[in-house]
């Protein structure tokens, strides 16, 4: 168990560049993802602390351990894939005792530490079976005792929920959290769903072109997005192009709001759909038209737009059986503004 | 149904009639052949007989060819599977934009046929050939070395023209082999070399039989490099056979002789899927 940092962390392909700079510090037992688009350089983050791939400059410790330029197999990290990549040519037990096996652990401590990792992931009545006798969820759960059963400094995590159907990914994703904070792992996980980020991380950190945008708790990046990327990237979001005033904020269109902080030299205005109000009765009201609903479950989602020519996506938690063409009134509470320096 | 098992056979006529006009019927009637009586001056007379095959295996030199010709087929199968197969993992592995030249270089030497390189190997092995040459000039050694009508100058032969299908067939089967197992190995502490040996190759076993097996049989049915390389005294079991049906006319022992080259081959190409099937469970 340990704690990981990442200092001015870069790789450059040729002209190329991957990651730029990331620095990152990971505490004892925390879980942090890795959160962006494709191409963002989380696997090749990832695959630089795992030792994969030679960082062009930087340094990675593990511990007080400088692993710059150590071997993947010097690293005493435990290494879950997003295709599971278990051996297909042994049997889960055997898969699971690889790592033992390896550091020359006595036979009677091999077969005791299996059983209790597979125990672990629930599947004590599986060891006698071959990777393709089982199902994914089943594969990735072995993937996790094989990776779990090392004892590893760092957990690595990539994408490993991906390959699983919607309701297995959500009892992997209970399960992987469970293990990592019975066993106070210190874990990195490598994902692009941000609703997977936002449920499992401690912290998170969102990158984009290879650079971190913002790193904090979910929380922290939801209410308060460093930037647009960040703030379109976590949840759904309205922008409104205009400016700050020193009290609030006004529009390009002219609708001008009031805020109960001060937002800087903000030129984007950002409002959770969720944080809108439907109806009178605040400082900021503005009427408009419902030109979609769309129907989430938990929330309806009426597109709206304003008298005044802005546009707003709403969340409506009572289903009040609005349709296209209906008036709307609309309130924006003074704690719901957010401003955007970009 | 039917219609579908028609249209299937209809398919699948050509390369049957193909096979047996060109493989099943010289065979049976080689092996017709070889159940005949040999009268020099006569040519061949119509009979039944073992007489052929009895003198094969009761004569130690025809033996002792057989012998010659397994172990250095054996031999040269291992030699091109560990040769092998570092480059075709190489090639399988490798994201350089030339790969594509790379595997053209492998196939290159394919494009002369196996006497002309021969003939090139015995510049280079000759007494006065380009090793000797090299050897000699840097001082290695006083006395010209003798390779030229030797077994190694037939193994280094027969290995070259070996290598390409080798490499080639290997290549194929590993490309296909994911290498995230490997890298799950390294991360669970396993060094390369334990990687290759525990996850590698035990994946990569069904290629490894082909192209042992591929290259087992070029080799034992291998002519022009053991006649080129090897000189008068050196015999293989191909250029025997030739020389039995070509110098001696004597078809009944040449045939006696293909059908003993060709059962041993077989038997021993099934004996290696069968032990290998049974201990990888392929
Ligand atoms: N071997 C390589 N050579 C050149 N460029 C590479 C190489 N590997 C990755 N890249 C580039 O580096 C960038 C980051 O890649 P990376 O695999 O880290 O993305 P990612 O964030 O994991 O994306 P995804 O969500 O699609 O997996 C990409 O733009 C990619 O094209
Ligand atoms: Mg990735």
């Amino acid at each position: 168990m340990s704690t990981v940092t990442l200092e001015a962390v870069s790789k450059h392909y040729g002209d190329a560049v991957a990651v730029a700079r990331v620095d990152l510090d990971v505490a004892q037992g925390e879980l942090v993802v890795l959160l962006g688009p494709s191409g963002c350089g989380k696997t090749t983050t990832l695959r630089m602390i795992a030792g994969f791939i030679e960082a062009t400059s930087g340094t990675i410790r593990i511990g007080a351990r400088d692993v710059t330029n150590d071997p993947p197999y010097r690293r005493n990290v435990g290494l879950v894939f997003q295709n599971y990549a278990l051996f297909p040519h042994l049997t889960v037990f055997e898969n699971v005792a690889f790592g033992l096996r390896r550091r020359k652990v006595a036979e009677a401590d091999i077969a005791r530490r299996v059983a209790s990792a597979l125990e672990m992931v629930q599947l004590g009545a599986l060891a006698q079976r071959l990777p393709r006798q089982m199902s994914g969820g089943q594969q990735q759960r072995v993937a996790l005792a094989r990776a779990l059963v090392i004892e590893p400094d760092v957990l690595l995590l990539d994408e490993p929920l991906s390959n699983l159907d919607a309701k297995l990914r959500q009892d992997v994703r209970v399960e992987i959290r469970r293990l990592q904070q019975s066993l106070g792992l210190t874990t990195i996980m490598v994902t692009h769903d941000q609703e997977e980020a936002m449920t499992m991380g401690d912290r998170l950190v969102v990158m984009s072109g290879g650079l971190v945008q913002q790193t904090g708790s979910p929380r922290a990046l939801y209410q308060r997005p460093a930037n647009r990327f960040v703030a379109g990237f976590v949840g759904r979001s309205n922008f409104l192009d205009g400016r700050a005033t020193g009290s609030g904020f006004v529009t390009k269109s002219g609708w001008q709001l009031r805020a109960d902080h001060d937002l800087g030299a903000a030129g984007t205005l950002m409002l959770r759909p969720e944080a809108i109000q439907v109806g009178t009765g605040g400082p900021n009201e503005a009427s408009g038209t419902v030109e979609d609903v769309t129907y989430l479950g938990a929330a309806t989602e009426l597109s709206v737009r304003l008298d005044g020519g802005d546009f707003l996506f709403v969340h409506e938690t009572v289903d009040a059986g609005r349709s296209r063409g209906d008036r709307i009134a609309l309130t924006v509470p003074p704690a719901a503004l957010v401003g955007l320096s970009d | 149904m039917t219609r579908r098992g028609l249209s299937a056979a209809a398919l699948l006529a050509p390369a049957t009639l193909l096979v047996v006009a060109t493989l099943v019927a010289p065979l049976v009637l080689l092996f017709r052949y070889s159940l005949n009586r040999f009268v020099p001056g006569e040519f061949m007379v119509e009979a039944v007989t073992a007489a052929n095959y009895i003198k094969f295996f009761t004569d130690p030199y025809y033996l002792a060819v057989l012998g010659t010709t397994l172990w250095v087929s054996l031999l040269v199968t291992v030699i091109c599977l560990v040769a092998g197969f570092p480059a075709a993992l190489f090639l399988a592995r490798t994201r350089t934009r030339f790969k594509s030249l790379l595997i053209l270089a492998v196939v290159l030497p394919l494009f002369v046929g196996n006497a002309v390189r021969a003939a090139g190997w015995m510049v280079a092995f000759g007494q006065k050939g380009v090793i000797n040459a090299i050897l000699g000039g840097l001082g290695l050694i006083t006395t010209p070395i003798e390779i030229m009508y030797t077994t190694t100058a037939v193994i280094i032969g027969i290995v070259a023209v070996n290598l390409p299908f080798v490499v080639l067939t290997l290549q194929s089967v590993l490309e296909g082999i994911d290498p995230a197992p490997e890298e799950a190995a390294l991360s669970l502490g396993a060094r390369p070399f334990a990687t290759w040996w525990l996850v590698t190759l035990p994946q990569a076993v069904p290629g490894v039989l082909a192209a042992g097996v591929l290259c087992f049989i070029l080799a034992m049915n291998a002519y022009a490099t053991p006649v080129l390389l090897g000189g008068p005294s050196f015999q293989m079991m191909a250029p025997v056979v030739a020389n039995e049906i070509l110098q001696q006319s004597n078809w009944p022992f040449g045939g006696a002789l293909s059908f003993v080259l060709m059962a041993v081959t077989l038997t021993l190409t099934a004996a290696a899927n069968l032990i290998v099937a049974r201990r990888y469970r392929v």
